[in-house]
C-alpha cells in the first residue's frame, strides 16, 4: 500500500504519544501495525477495489475494411467482460473507422491487460486499435 | 455519444500521427534536510532521500502513459539548489555531492537530475563561491547532473562578478570535456530571473519556497501546432493566433491531466504545468518550422521576431485559459541544436547570433544550445551573457544562456551529440573586445521597473 508523507508523520507522532519513554522495538512495531491497518481499512472500505482502473475507456479503431472486424473486436471485449456503452462507425471508400465507448469497471482485468488482449486482435486483423481513458478526451474537448 | 466523432479522431491524430507527447514529468525533491557537518553522512542522506521519493517515478509515469495513450518523453528529478543546504562545504566536497546525485539518478533510472544550482544575482556567500568553482569538475565527472546559476534578476540587477566567474566556468567545462565535444556545456545554464518551478532540464531546480516534494509537468507539441497552422491555410494573423490558441489549449489540458495523475500515484502535490513548446531534433517537431509555416521564408528573415512574439503570446493565453496552475517558463523554446529548422537556418547562413538575441527578447528562454568557436575569449562570452541578462532584467522575464564554446572547433564545424541534444553548427561571434566593460566587475544596479512596491 501507498502511504503519504502526512500519514507516516501522523503514525510516528501517534507512536511517540502512546509509548513515550517506554518504547522498544516490539511495542513500536505493534503500534505502527495497528495504525497502518486502521488506515488501510479506512481507505479500502468506501471505494471498493482500489487496484482496478474505474470508469469509461474510449476504443478507437481504423484500417482497411474487411468482414469480421466488429465481430472479433466485440468478442474480445465480451471475453474481458467490458460493457459497450456506445458505438459508432463509418466507412470511407475501403477504410473504416470505429469508435466504441466501453465501461471496464466490472471487468476483472486491468486496463493494460485489456490493451494487451486487443493488441493481439489488432495484429491478427491488421488494423489499429487504441484504448485511452475517457478523462483524456474530456479534458481536451470539454471546459 | 457525448463526444463528436471528429473530436475523438482529432485526439487520435494528435497522439498517433503528430507526435504529441508530454515532454517531461519532473519530481522536485527538497534536500534542505540533508545537510550534515560530515560529508559522508550528507551524501548518504541525499542518496537515500532521492531514491526513496524517486524510486517509482519512472514506473508511475509509464503506467499513466499507458492509461491515456499519450507518451511521456522524459522522467526527471530536480532538487533544491545544491549551494543552499550545503553552503558549508568546499569545492571538492561539492563535487562529491554531484557524484552522489549522479549515482542516485542512475539508481532510479532517469537520464538527468537538475538543481546543481546557485542563486547569486545579488552576491555570494562563501559556500556559493566554492560551489561556482566546483562546477567544471562536477560536470566533467558526472553524466546525469545538470547545473544552472542565476546571475541576474529584475529586483537585484546583474552580478557581473558572478557572470564573469560563469564565463570562466563555461570555458573550463568546454576544455574539460573536449573529448566529448565539450558536452559539459550542454548541462550548464546561466540564468536571469530563473523560475523556481521550471520542470525543463537543464534549468530545472526545486525552488526554496516549494513544498517537500512536488510534481511539475512540461508539455510540448510543436508538431501539433505546426500541423494546425498548415491546415489553417491562408488566414489573417488574428485567425492564425486563434488556431494556435485552440491547439495549445488541448495540449495543456492533456498535460495537466497526466501530471495530476502521476502526482496522485506518487501521493505528492501537483505543482504546475509548463506550457512551453519544446522542440526536438525529430523532423516536424520544430519551432523553426512553425515560424516558416507562419510565413517567413526562413528563420532569421525580417518578421521572424514578430512571428515568434505572436506564437509565444498565443501559447501563454491558451495555457492560462486551460489551466489555473501555469508556471515555469511557459512559452516557445528556441534551442538551436535541438531544432532541425533552426539548424538548417544557421547552416544556410540565414540566422545569426544577433538575430537569436533579438528573438530571445520575445520568447520564454534565451540563447540556448548555441555552439561558438572554441577560442572565443571568456570576456566575450561574458559580454554575450550580459546582453541576455540585460534583456531579462529590463523586460522582467526569464532569459538564459547555454553556450558551447566547442573546444578546438571553428565556424563551419559542427558538434553532434546525437539524441535529444542534437547537433549544433558552430556560429560566428563578433571578434570585438568586451573586456573593458565586463572586466569592471561589480553589479549593474536593478532597473527602474524593480521599484514596484
Amino acid at each position: 500500500m501507498n502511504l503519504t508523507e502526512e500519514e507516516i508523520r501522523n503514525i510516528a507522532l501517534k507512536a511517540i504519544n502512546e509509548l513515550g519513554n517506554k518504547a522498544n522495538a516490539d511495542t513500536v512495531k505493534a503500534v505502527v501495525e495497528k495504525a497502518v491497518s486502521a488506515i488501510d481499512e479506512n481507505v479500502k472500505l468506501p471505494s471498493g477495489n482500489l487496484k482496478k482502473t474505474s470508469g469509461r475507456v474510449i476504443l478507437t479503431s481504423f484500417g482497411m475494411n474487411h468482414p469480421g472486424i466488429v465481430a472479433k473486436v466485440t468478442t474480445a471485449l465480451s471475453n474481458a467482460k467490458c460493457d459497450i456503452r456506445d458505438m459508432s462507425q463509418k466507412i470511407m471508400d475501403e477504410f473504416y473507422t470505429m469508435i466504441i465507448i466501453i465501461d471496464i469497471s466490472n471487468s476483472p482485468l486491468e486496463l493494460s491487460e485489456i490493451q494487451n488482449e486487443l493488441t493481439k486482435v489488432a495484429d491478427e486483423l491488421k488494423i489499429k486499435i487504441y484504448l485511452q481513458h475517457e478523462d483524456l478526451f474530456r479534458h481536451m474537448h470539454r471546459v | 455519444m457525448p463526444y463528436q466523432f471528429e473530436e475523438i479522431l482529432e485526439t487520435i491524430k494528435m497522439t498517433e500521427i503528430e507526435h504529441f507527447d508530454i515532454r517531461t514529468v519532473t519530481l522536485g525533491i527538497s534536500l534542505r534536510d540533508c545537510a550534515d557537518r560530515n560529508i559522508e553522512v550528507t551524501k548518504q542522506k541525499i542518496y537515500e532521500k532521492i531514491v526513496r521519493y524517486g524510486g517509482n517515478h519512472v514506473k508511475y509515469a509509464n503506467e499513466i502513459e499507458r492509461q491515456y495513450g499519450v507518451s511521456i518523453a522524459n522522467k526527471r528529478v530536480s532538487i533544491t539548489p545544491a549551494s543552499i543546504p550545503f553552503d558549508s562545504f568546499s569545492a571538492d566536497e561539492y563535487v562529491e555531492i554531484a557524484k552522489t546525485l549522479d549515482k542516485a539518478a542512475a539508481e532510479i533510472g532517469i537520464d538527468y537530475i537538475a538543481g546543481y544550482s546557485a542563486l547569486v544575482q545579488k552576491g555570494f556567500t562563501n559556500g556559493e563561491r566554492e560551489f561556482l568553482k566546483s562546477i567544471p569538475t562536477a560536470l566533467t565527472e558526472t553524466q546525469r547532473v545538470c547545473s544552472s546559476v542565476n546571475v541576474a534578476s529584475t529586483k537585484a540587477g546583474i552580478n557581473m562578478d558572478a557572470l564573469n566567474m560563469m564565463a570562466d566556468a563555461i570555458k573550463q567545462t568546454a576544455e574539460n570535456t573536449k573529448e566529448q565535444q565539450s558536452i559539459g556545456c550542454a548541462k550548464l545554464v546561466v540564468f536571469c530571473n530563473i523560475p523556481e518551478d521550471n520542470p525543463f532540464i537543464a534549468g530545472a531546480f526545486h525552488g526554496i519556497t516549494e513544498p517537500e516534494v512536488v510534481l511539475n509537468v512540461g508539455v510540448s507539441g510543436p508538431g501539433v501546432v505546426l500541423d494546425a497552422i498548415k491546415n489553417a491555410g491562408n488566414v489573417d494573423l488574428q485567425q492564425l493566433s486563434e488556431v494556435i490558441k485552440r491547439t495549445v489549449f488541448r495540449i495543456t489540458r492533456a498535460g495537466e491531466l497526466m501530471g495530476r495523475q502521476v502526482a496522485k500515484k506518487h501521493g505528492v502535490p501537483f505543482g504546475i504545468v509548463d506550457i512551453s513548446l519544446a522542440p526536438t531534433p525529430a523532423k516536424g517537431d520544430s519551432i523553426g518550422d512553425i515560424l516558416k509555416a507562419m510565413g517567413v521564408e526562413d528563420v532569421g528573415a525580417p518578421g521572424t521576431t514578430a512571428a515568434l512574439a505572436m506564437l509565444n503570446d498565443a501559447v501563454k493565453k491558451a495555457g492560462l485559459m486551460a489551466s489555473s496552475s501555469v508556471g515555469g517558463l511557459s512559452g516557445a523554446f528556441i534551442p538551436v541544436s535541438e531544432d532541425q529548422g533552426m539548424i538548417e537556418a544557421v547552416e544556410r547562413g540565414n540566422l545569426s547570433i544577433e538575430k537569436l538575441e533579438a528573438m530571445t527578447s520575445v520568447c520564454s528562454v534565451g540563447l540556448d544550445m548555441i555552439a561558438i568557436p572554441g577560442d572565443t575569449p571568456a570576456s566575450t562570452i561574458a559580454g554575450i551573457i550580459a546582453d541576455e541578462c540585460a534583456i531579462g532584467i529590463i523586460n522582467d522575464k526569464a532569459t538564459s544562456a547555454r553556450l558551447i564554446p566547442a573546444y578546438g572547433k571553428k565556424v563551419g564545424d559542427v558538434v553532434d551529440y546525437g539524441g535529444l541534444l542534437g547537433k549544433a553548427p558552430v556560429m560566428d561571434v563578433r571578434n570585438l573586445n568586451s573586456n573593458g566593460f565586463v572586466g569592471r566587475g561589480g553589479r549593474i544596479p536593478a532597473p527602474v521597473r524593480s521599484l514596484t512596491n
